[in-house]
Parts: C-alpha cells; sequence; structure tokens
C-alpha cells in the first residue's frame, strides 16, 4: 500500500516538474505577460508619453515661438517612435492575452501544488495512512475474526449436528434392539404358553386314557369275573371235577410238569 | 420292550451287582412288578403325575420299607420318582434276564391258579430245563385266570397247560 502511494507520488512529481520546466522553457503565463505588459505601458506612458506631451507641447510653444525645422523634425520623429512604441505594445499586449498553454499551469503554481502535494502526502503518510491501515486492520482483523468465528461455529455445529446424528444413530439402534427384544420375549411367551397348553393338554389325555383304560379294566375286570364263574363252569363240567379243590389243582400242575418233561405242551 | 426299559434295567443290575445282591434284587423287582400287575389303584397312582414325586416315593417306602432290600427300594423309589412307573414291570422283567443271563441261565415265568410247593417247582424248573435245552429258572407268578394248570413262559415261547387254554381249545373245537 505504502508502496503504490509513494510511487503515485513520484509519478505525480516527475509529471509536475516536466510540465514546470516545459512552461518555464515556452515563457510566461497570461497574467505575468499582461502584468509585464501593463507595467511597460505605464512606463511608457509615464516617461514617454510625458515626453512626447512635452515635446509636442515644445512644437506647440516652437511654432507659437517660432520652432526651427530641426525641432520639429525631432518633435516628429519623437511621435513616430510614439505611435510605433504603442502600436508594438498593443500588438504585445494582443499577444498577452493568448496562453501559450491552456493546460499547463504556471510554474509556481506548478512549485506550490507540488509542495502542498508533498506536505499533505508527508502528512497523510505520517498521520493518515498509518491510522487508515490501522483502521483496515482492524477491519480486516475483524472480518477475520468474523470468519474464524463463522468457522468455529460452523464447526460446533457440525460437531453437534455429528453428536446429534450419532445419538439419532444409537437411539435408533436401541429402539430395534428393545423391539426385537420384545418380539423375542413375546415369541419366547407364546412358545411357552404354547408348550405349557400343549402339556396341559397332554396330561388331561393322559389322565383321560389313563381314566378310560380303568374303566375298561374295570369292566374287564368285571366281565372276567363274571366270565370266570361261566367258564369256571364250564371247566368244571369238562373236569367233571371241581377247580377249587386244591388236589385238583395240584394234579394239574404235575399233569403240566409230566408233560413239559414228556415234551409235550 | 422298549429301549429305555433295557436302559434302566442295565442300570438296575449295575447297581444291584455293585451292591452284590443282583439275584435278589432282581427277584424283588419281580415280585414288586406282579403287585403291581395285580393293582390297577396301585399301578395308576404311582403313575398319576398330579400326585408329587414325593408323595409316591413315600408310597413305594410304605409298600418296600422293612419287606425289601434296601437296594430294590431305593431303584423303585427312583424309577417311581422319574415318572417310569409304567415302565417298571418292563424294567423288572429285563433285569430278572440280565441276572439269568449273568448266571448262565433262562428265565421262565411261571403263572398257576395256586402257588407251586417247591418240590413242584424244583420238577418244573428241571422239566423246562431239559425242554429248552438250557438251564431255566421259574419265577412263578399265581393268575387266578388261568384256572387251573400251569402257564410257561420263556423268551417268545409260551408252553401253556392250563385250564382256560383248554377251554379255548375246546371252543375252537365247537
Amino acid at each position: 500500500m505504502s508502496r503504490r502511494l509513494w510511487a503515485a507520488a513520484a509519478v505525480v512529481v516527475a509529471a509536475v516538474a516536466l510540465s514546470a520546466s516545459a512552461a518555464s522553457a515556452a515563457g510566461e503565463t497570461v497574467g505575468s505577460c499582461i502584468f509585464d505588459e501593463t507595467t511597460t505601458v505605464k512606463k511608457l506612458v509615464d516617461v514617454d508619453f510625458k515626453e512626447v506631451e512635452r515635446i509636442k507641447n515644445d512644437i506647440e510653444a516652437g511654432e507659437a515661438k517660432g520652432a526651427s525645422d530641426r525641432e520639429k523634425e525631432e518633435a516628429k520623429k519623437a511621435k513616430e517612435e510614439k505611435d510605433e512604441l504603442v502600436e508594438k505594445y498593443e500588438t504585445d499586449l494582443e499577444g498577452c492575452v493568448e496562453a501559450p498553454n491552456p493546460i499547463r499551469p504556471e510554474t509556481t503554481e506548478i512549485i506550490w501544488g507540488g509542495l502542498a502535494f508533498l506536505v499533505l502526502l508527508a502528512l497523510m503518510t505520517w498521520k493518515l495512512f498509518p491510522r487508515v491501515k490501522d483502521l483496515m486492520e482492524q477491519r480486516t482483523q475483524r472480518i477475520q475474526d468474523a470468519i474464524d468465528d463463522a468457522d468455529r461455529q460452523r464447526a460446533e455445529a457440525a460437531e453437534v449436528k455429528a453428536n446429534y446424528e450419532a445419538e439419532l444413530a444409537d437411539a435408533k439402534a436401541e429402539a430395534a434392539r428393545i423391539v426385537d427384544e420384545a418380539r423375542e420375549q413375546a415369541g419366547a411367551v407364546r412358545a411357552d404358553l404354547q408348550a405349557r397348553a400343549e402339556a396341559d393338554i397332554a396330561d388331561m389325555r393322559e389322565r383321560a386314557a389313563a381314566d378310560v383304560e380303568a374303566s375298561k379294566r374295570q369292566a374287564i375286570a368285571d366281565l372276567q369275573s363274571e366270565v370266570s364263574d361261566i367258564a369256571l363252569g364250564a371247566a368244571e363240567a369238562v373236569l367233571g371235577r371241581s377247580l377249587e379243590d386244591p388236589e385238583v389243582q395240584r394234579q394239574l400242575v404235575d399233569d403240566y410238569i409230566a408233560s413239559v418233561g414228556a415234551g409235550q405242551d | 420292550m422298549t429301549d429305555r426299559s433295557v436302559s434302566y434295567a442295565d442300570a438296575v443290575a449295575a447297581v444291584a451287582r455293585a451292591e452284590g445282591n443282583l439275584d435278589a434284587v432282581s427277584d424283588e423287582l419281580f415280585r414288586v412288578a406282579r403287585a403291581l400287575e395285580g393293582s390297577d389303584e396301585l399301578r395308576m397312582t404311582l403313575s398319576d403325575r398330579q400326585v408329587p414325586a414325593a408323595r409316591r416315593q413315600q408310597i413305594v417306602e410304605d409298600l418296600l420299607g422293612g419287606q425289601a432290600l434296601e437296594t430294590t427300594t431305593a431303584v423303585v423309589s427312583m424309577i417311581v420318582a422319574a415318572g417310569r412307573s409304567s415302565d417298571l414291570i418292563g424294567i423288572a422283567r429285563e433285569a430278572v434276564e440280565i441276572n439269568a443271563r449273568d448266571r448262565g441261565r433262562s428265565v421262565a415265568e411261571v403263572r398257576s391258579a395256586v402257588a407251586l410247593t417247591g418240590d413242584q417247582a424244583e420238577r418244573l424248573s428241571a422239566a423246562l430245563s431239559a425242554a429248552t435245552g438250557h438251564q431255566v429258572d421259574i419265577k412263578v407268578v399265581v393268575d387266578p385266570s388261568i384256572m387251573g394248570g400251569v402257564v410257561a413262559t420263556i423268551g417268545d415261547e409260551v408252553i401253556d397247560g392250563s385250564v382256560r387254554h383248554r377251554l379255548s381249545q375246546l371252543r375252537d373245537t365247537f
């Protein structure tokens, strides 16, 4: 920043110096020219015109007194010179009206302007630029701080978001696990209830079957008792003797042993 | 007979061998089995799962305590507590077979309408041994339903000399 300012100042000073040199080389400005010409005219009026007027008065007085021809000739010559000077100065004054360069300022203006510029530049460099630089640096620092703060807040927001997403994922996983556990527990309870129901049914069937079996056995026993009585009577009739007689039973056993021993059924 | 009954019988026989009283234990088991066959109420009670196992074991203790070997009482109590009362008859039969095999003999289940005398039992054992060609131990079961005579079962072979069988043959004849 500072280098560029100093470079710009150097360029301006160089341009002013070059312009000043050019103006000096070309001649005076309009103001100075008019001033000089006016001074000349005034001098002319104050001196020459008075001399001319004196000569004129001398001529007129001479004529009245009878001036010589030489004096008349000198007076005429002085008048002609005066006219030429007047004409010349009028021409020069008109020339002063036209500035040599409408763009190029006067050398003094350039010098004073340049000095003022340099003074102002020095003051700005000494006082203003450091303050402006400090303000810009402070503003830059504030902006950088704001950017850093924004980045930090964005990072914190990203972290919070990541934490939130992680917690959300954990919550979802936990919810899924709870649902699975509940489902498994429900399945286990259902299976347990079903198993208990099946066991109860099996017990009921077993008891029913046992009851039926007992009833059947009882019926068979009753029937066997009746049949036994009938069969006993029939057997007694066949065997011709009473099966209640122990001797008969002993004999039957002995007969069986004998038949087995003999190889008979 | 189920494999489970055979396994239980093997275990019972192993315990009895360890105690050195396989012969007596198998005989007492056979008697317990006969008692179960002869009592529907006892059999149903010991098989009823609604009756607590401790109660069923107590019934066994009451029935066998002091009348059978401790080994017999223990194995019967164990079988009843395990809920295998319905298999007890088969287990007893297999235990008897194991005992007989240990001694190189066979077992004949003899059913008679009356109890056999010792002489009759000896002669019947000898006759069955002669008929089968190998030594036979008899286990007598008093079964009035056969009316008279004897029914001997040796393995799958049945020698039926009962009055009931003769009546059946007579009925078939007619």
